[in-house]
């Protein structure tokens, strides 16, 4: 096997980047490299839950398909500062127990209406704990960035143009 | 052993020293070996080879681990650097991080630098406007600091002369208050910014919206094709150097030009700690210089020294070289070294938006050049409470957006489908600053770097007159958008400290007088005539214009002046 093809077999993709696998091989413990963020496998598949819920696989790729809860939890371990991150884990475990708590059912057993109803509510940020508005926050505007900035929707869906080599001031508006 | 030596000491000796390979060494570099002088350019940072050190080029935003956003633990560690525009994930491997060189602050100044072949002329903003004899003239006439010893006819040929080999595009404006140049074709303004050129142009007497003149190549001439460089392709990632040669910087132009020659020598990773001065021979003989890398000290010599090591380390180098004639720093007779340092007021910006007839055009590909206004205020005689003003950037653009306050496929649905928005026009200003005494940078008495070289203290501030200055802009602007049937006007001030605008200028002062200047009309060090500094360093006053391509023209010009007294034997 070539060497650059067991590199590639060995890092994960996110929205088009490339994490490095936590090397503990510790099943109990996030599949990516993490400096500051101590999330658990199970909170990782809560994460991803949540995500695929703000972005569900429809006739285009999801958000779980497309690994955008590692990303949300790459760019919260490097970017965030320590109480950004802090609120996020509390926030992301406040809303299995909000699901617990309204539909008596963890977030991943809850219906994708009951999932949508929750973090639409949420969202709206009334009579909602702090931690979870804030980590709904932070999830989504990852979510939404490593959507919006990955390979489908840049490169297959030709929103972004690396080399356009003209500019026109008064293009049409009827044009598009 | 004695034989070594001497081979030692030839294999050390230049016919000329460049002290800094940025946008004002480059062009020393290149005019001096161009005509056969051996020239040692020196550069403290590491080598930037054009197009192969360019490591993100050609990245796309989602091959980033961070989609551009700089990790917060660079941002912590390196606060100064990280409140600068350009400082990206995609770039910031072209900026000096806060304490790879430290200095003392003794007022807040962000000092932004970047530390390696082709300097900041990597990650320059591009924007090239002359100068005008209403600049030149300004302190005279308004009896500030001391009168310019050059005027606009001295420096026009040497404008010409970097902008043919550099590629400036733009339009012949014919305005007084900035000369025409030697320009390539322009990018044509949009609907909304020509609709603002009009309603300007209407309605006020001496007031211009013009495309600002940019070192971008809309179409090249067989100089720059020469040179391996070709079109710009628009794609306005300038920033992460450009492998079309699109835009100007040393990396791309001067230095692979002057390589060519075979009279250039680079030397990267080298710090100068100070220029040797000869008491005997009454002139300086060449630079102390440590390698970075093994810290060894290492003496070069030459007959003629360039200082552009841009201009607060320009002063920093000047300070540090003290000897029994010079005990103050080099040249430093008056006193004045390290003073009247300046910068550009870049304190307030103003948006607006447009809704109306031309939201029938938008956009489309990228524009690599903004709009400019030159200075109105005070233009011809003194008209305000304030002394001298402003020009201002200004540009309207329409993007595309998504409604996010949906979850699930909606959401999706909305950021797959995007919405064209509305027209955002933005101007931000850069005022003239008055220099002043005390706007100062001296050495620490106690405090060395890694290098043995003495921390800097910088000492500069805002006055009363930038405030003024920034409310006359607000003012201006906000009636100037309204006129033009703009909405949604809002002022802003952006609180930063000086520096961030990245136009240092001055310290090493050019003027007539030994007594109140350091530099002659040649640049050349009143006081030891074979060293000359071409960088903002400079700058007796600032004006309003983008620096750069004033520090071109006088350094080729400068360049050329030593080369002619070296032939006849003066220098």
């Amino acid at each position: 096997m070539q060497r650059r093809t067991v590199i590639k077999n060995f890092v994960i993709m996110a929205g088009g980047i490339a994490l490095l696998p936590s090397c503990s091989g510790d099943r109990k413990k996030a599949s990516i490299l993490l400096k500051n963020l101590n999330t658990s496998a199970e909170q990782e598949a809560l994460l991803a839950e949540i995500a695929e819920t703000i972005l569900p696989g429809t006739d285009a790729p999801g958000a779980k398909s497309m690994n955008l809860h590692l990303f949300t939890m790459k760019m919260v371990d490097d970017c965030h500062t320590a109480e950004e991150q802090k609120l996020f884990t509390k926030g992301l475990n406040k809303i299995d127990q909000m699901a617990e708590d309204k539909y008596g059912a963890s977030f991943a057993k809850c219906t994708p209406e009951q999932r949508k109803e929750l973090l639409v509510q949420v969202a709206e940020d009334k009579d909602v704990p702090k931690e979870a508005a804030a980590f709904l926050r932070i999830t989504k505007q990852r979510v939404i960035q490593g959507f919006t900035n990955s390979k489908y929707v840049m490169t297959d869906l030709k929103q972004y143009e690396m080399v356009p080599g003209r500019y026109n001031g008064y293009f049409p508006v009827e044009k598009n | 052993m004695p034989q070594l030596n001497t081979d030692s000491i030839k294999e050390r000796t230049f016919d000329a020293i460049v002290i800094g390979s940025g946008i004002s060494g480059g062009w020393s570099a290149k005019e001096l070996t161009e005509q056969g002088i051996k020239t040692l350019l020196l550069e403290r940072g590491r080598d930037v080879k054009h197009i192969e050190d360019y490591p993100t080029t050609n990245k796309l935003p989602y091959e980033f681990d961070h989609r551009g956003e700089v990790p917060l633990e660079i941002r912590e560690k390196a606060p100064i650097v990280s409140r600068c525009y350009a400082f990206r994930e995609d770039t910031m491997h072209f900026f000096l991080k806060d304490k790879e060189h430290e200095y003392i602050q003794e007022k807040p100044f962000d000092w932004i630098r970047g530390y390696q072949v082709g300097g900041k002329s990597l990650i320059w903003a591009r924007q090239t406007q002359r100068w005008s004899d209403l600049d030149f003239e300004g302190p005279k006439r308004d009896g500030f600091v001391v009168d310019w010893p050059i005027r606009y006819a001295d420096i026009a040929p040497w404008y010409s002369h970097v902008e043919k080999f550099a590629g400036i595009c733009g339009n012949k404006d014919g305005l007084k208050e900035l000369p025409d140049g030697e320009f390539l074709p322009s990018y044509p303004l949009n609907a909304i910014e020509d609709h603002f050129r009009e309603q300007v142009s209407k309605k006020y007497k001496g007031r211009y919206v013009i495309r600002a003149r940019a070192a971008h190549i809309s179409k090249p001439e067989p100089i720059h094709l020469e040179q391996g460089r070709g079109q710009c392709q628009n794609r306005t990632l300038c920033q992460r150097g450009c492998p079309f040669g699109g835009y100007f910087s040393s990396n791309a132009s001067t230095i692979p030009w002057a390589m060519k020659t075979g009279n250039l020598t680079l030397r990267p990773f080298s710090v100068v700690h100070s220029i040797i001065y000869d008491e005997q021979k009454g002139r300086a003989t060449g630079v102390r210089v440590i390698d970075t890398n093994t810290k060894e000290e290492i003496e070069y010599f030459a007959k003629v020294i360039f200082v552009n090591a841009s201009a607060l380390n320009t002063n920093l180098v000047l300070l540090n070289s003290t000897s029994r004639r010079f005990p103050n720093g080099l040249g430093n007779d008056s006193g004045l070294l390290g003073k009247y340092v300046a910068f550009h007021h870049y304190g307030g910006r103003v948006s607006a938006r447009y809704e109306g007839e031309l939201d029938k055009f938008r956009t489309d590909g990228r524009n690599p050049a903004g709009c400019y206004i030159p200075r109105f205020r005070n233009v011809y005689r003194q008209e305000t409470d304030f002394l001298r003003g402003y020009a201002a950037g200004f540009s309207a653009s329409r993007g595309f957006y998504s409604d996010t306050a949906p979850i699930g496929e909606q959401l999706k649905e909305n950021l797959i489908n995007r919405k064209l928005g509305g027209w955002h026009i933005g101007s931000h200003m850069m005022g003239e600053t008055i220099p002043k005494e005390s706007n100062y940078v001296k050495l620490d008495p106690g405090k060395k770097d890694e290098w043995g070289v003495p921390l800097l203290r910088v000492n500069v501030d805002f006055d009363n007159n930038d405030e003024k200055m920034l409310r006359d802009y607000f003012d201006q602007f906000s009636e100037m958008y309204a006129e033009a049937g703009f909405t949604d006007i809002k002022t802003s001030r952006t609180e930063n400290p000086p520096g961030l605008d990245i136009h240092e200028m001055g310290g090493v002062r050019m003027g007539h007088d030994p007594k109140t200047s350091l530099l002659n009309k040649w640049n050349q060090l009143h006081a030891c005539k074979n060293v000359f500094v071409t960088d903002g360093a400079c700058m007796t006053s600032t004006s309003t214009q983008n620096p750069s391509l004033t520090y071109m023209a006088f350094s080729a010009r400068s360049a050329n002046y030593a080369i002619d007294q070296m032939k006849k034997g003066n220098l």
